[in-house]
């Protein structure tokens, strides 16, 4: 019985042994091409801020739309200046009141026309949050020009948030230039 | 139990104990094992003398066949273990054409990871054409060694084998095929493969990176590698976007895109390179993130003078609401396993992060410190979101538990924004002002070894980490 017992624990020792020692080797056989690009985008070229394959939109039509155009007594935002806001803030200042009272004036006597407020913020803070933050500097000047005895249909609101800076120097006179409404007339947005 | 017997244990132990090859689990417990086999063996042996040692010898048979399987999935590096000492590697320049490149962005992909420790080629003995010998490179403290040869200039044939030094031979040989314009994809695939043998998790070397970046006063949105490599412009139309989202699987990204003077949401589909208008109104229409299966997007609008969260169903177009606000309610992030959604709210005076079900329900705070918290996004096992706060004027970038527990500040100096995680949750990549203007930086995600991968050129922000 002895006997038999040690044999058989050589062998589960030899089992061990085996077991223990066994390495992994992957034998060269694998082929791999690596996942290529060409389901993300075109292949790179090595030029900087060349543009590549532009994305096909479906269906591109070759002529160009007419878009009508109504003309309109020339208003470009330089008429009536910006109007500006404290930092973090979509309140309309004392000093922005002056700007649009005649901006409300100016839309009383011309009936036909229409405007666009733009909303913008100085580029401190998240883009996302300052598009809302631009978009809610655009309607309370809408709101004031609206009290003040024109028709809401008539002003057109979008916001662009930190985009399109007048400046961009980090200073708090740059900063301020650029927390603004524009007045931009023309037809109102789609 | 008897001197014999005790013998037995002893010898069993040893071999588990001292062989670097076994589980160490299987080396504690071995000592266990064998007296449990023998105490069993001892007590039958009386009743069944036969029986039991052909029980007794087929079982043993069977944990060192059980044993020797688990064997082979050896794990050099433990990553999820606190405290990690780095594993001291050798990544030689591999023989042939392009083989110093492929080398190089091995050894760059292993080395930020953190887990291990590049040797300086300037210290190796051995040659690239010299077989491995243990010998050569113990004596200059690498624990594992990689080598290869490149074939071929045009189709490439790369072979490469992973060597353990203590165990003094070959643990991993693979042969790639590739064309030479791929060869940064070849070295990062080989770089996932050695990872993944050393540590067992996949590795993040093939992802990409999509981003918003400037040219000429317009923006626009751009693709390149993980690195910072192969930076390529996608051809959509409109003058600003925001930071796209990735869907899970990686197939599309949406978008939001301000054309003709409406902010729209916008998808791209990289299957079919085609862009898709989802919705536009008036107001801001800012997109979220997909839903896991892919087939939805969360998105804010503020089209009808109030704010409010929807969800919109790609297929069919089913738009529903799921809150309502006259505040500012923007910004939503679903959690990767759909059940929550992080999003930014000023219904406390200040923009700050809530988070609610996917239903629109039980809505609670997240964010309690500082007066601006805002730009949520979660971490691959919805176990921590990552968002931006106002530190003294400026913005800097921030984990939190989503429970609000530990929140911890993970940049300090200039303007840090934008964060993502990568889809292993080990690393964040964010933007960043502090070399003049916007760049692209990658950092671990305990806010380790910040680095800066977009081109001095490119004025860049928004990053989004591919999931694959």
């Amino acid at each position: 019985m002895k006997r038999i017992f040690l044999l058989v624990l050589a062998l589960v020792l030899v089992f061990v042994f085996a077991g223990c020692a066994k390495r992994a080797v992957t034998t060269p056989v694998e082929q791999e091409a690596p996942k290529e690009t060409a389901q993300k985008a075109a292949p790179v070229e090595q030029t900087p801020m060349e543009a590549e394959e532009p994305v096909m939109a479906k269906a591109e039509p070759k002529k160009v739309e007419t878009m009508p155009v109504r003309e309109i007594t020339e208003a470009k935002s330089f008429q009536f200046g910006n109007i500006h806001f404290d930092f973090d803030k979509y309140t309309i200042r004392e000093d922005a009141k002056p700007t649009l009272k005649s901006i409300a004036d100016w839309l009383i006597k011309n009936r036909d026309a229409k405007m666009i407020l733009e909303g913008y913020c100085d580029d401190r803070g998240t883009n996302e949050y300052n598009l809302a933050l631009g978009e809610k500097r655009a309607k309370s000047a809408r709101d004031y020009i609206v009290s003040a005895g024109v028709t809401k249909n008539r002003l057109d609101t979008i916001s662009y948030g930190e985009e399109k800076p007048l400046c961009k120097e980090q200073t708090e006179d740059c900063y301020q230039k650029n927390r603004r409404v524009e007045f931009v007339s023309g037809k109102a947005g789609k | 139990m008897k001197t014999k017997e005790l013998m037995v244990v002893q010898i069993w132990h040893n071999i588990f104990a001292h062989s670097r090859s076994c589980p160490p689990e299987a080396a504690r417990n071995s000592e266990a094992f064998a007296s449990l086999f023998l105490n069993t063996f001892i007590e039958y042996r009386q009743k069944k003398p036969l029986k039991c040692y052909a029980i007794f010898f087929s079982a043993l048979f069977a944990v060192c066949c059980l044993l020797s399987t688990a064997v082979e999935a050896k794990i050099y590096i433990d990553i999820t273990s606190p405290a990690i000492k780095k594993l001291p590697i050798a990544i030689q320049e591999f023989s042939g054409t392009e083989g110093k490149q492929i080398a190089d962005i091995i050894r760059d992909d292993l080395e930020f990871t953190g887990f291990f420790l590049c040797i300086d080629r300037a210290a190796y003995i051995e040659s690239s054409a010299e077989a491995f010998n243990p010998k050569n490179w113990s004596v200059i403290g690498a624990e594992a060694v990689v080598k290869g040869t490149v074939i071929g200039e045009q189709n490439i044939t790369a072979v490469v084998s992973l060597y353990d030094v203590f165990e003094g031979h070959e643990i991993f040989k693979k042969q790639y095929k590739t064309g030479k314009s791929a060869i940064r994809q070849l070295a990062h695939t080989i770089a996932n493969d050695i990872y993944k043998h050393i540590t067992g998790e996949e590795g993040i070397f093939g992802t990409k990176v999509a981003f918003v970046a400037e040219d000429e006063g317009k923006k626009g949105l751009y693709m390149m590698d993980w690195d910072g490599a192969g930076v390529k412009r996608l051809g959509i139309k409109g003058n600003f976007v925001l930071r796209p989202h990735w869907s899970q699987d990686g197939s599309k990204i949406v978008y939001s895109s301000e054309r003709g003077g409406q902010w729209g949401i916008y998808l791209l589909d990289f299957t079919k390179m085609s862009e898709k208008k989802l919705f536009a109104s008036r107001g801001l229409n800012i997109a979220g993130n997909f839903s896991p299966d892919g087939d939805e997007i969360m998105f804010s609008s503020s089209q009808d003078e109030m704010y409010g969260l929807y969800n919109l169903r790609i297929s069919d177009s089913k738009l529903t609401r799921i809150t309502s606000a006259r505040w500012i309610e923007i910004s939503p992030a679903v959690s990767p396993d759909g059940k929550l959604v992080a999003f930014v709210s000023d219904r406390g005076g200040t923009p700050q992060i809530y988070i609610m079900n996917r239903n629109g329900h039980d809505t609670r705070r997240l964010t309690f410190e500082g007066s601006y918290n805002t730009s949520p996004g979660w971490s691959p096992d919805n176990k921590k979101i990552v968002f931006v706060g106002r530190v003294s004027g400026k913005q800097q970038i921030f984990i939190i538990s989503p429970d609000s527990s530990e929140p911890t500040q993970l940049t300090d100096k200039w303007n840090n924004e934008d964060p993502s995680f990568s889809p292993d949750g080990r690393f964040i990549i964010f933007s960043s002002d502090r070399n003049g203007d916007s760049s692209i930086y990658i950092m671990r995600a305990n806010g380790e070894s910040q680095k800066k991968i977009t081109p001095p050129w490119l004025r860049a922000f928004g990053p989004r980490w591919s999931p694959n």
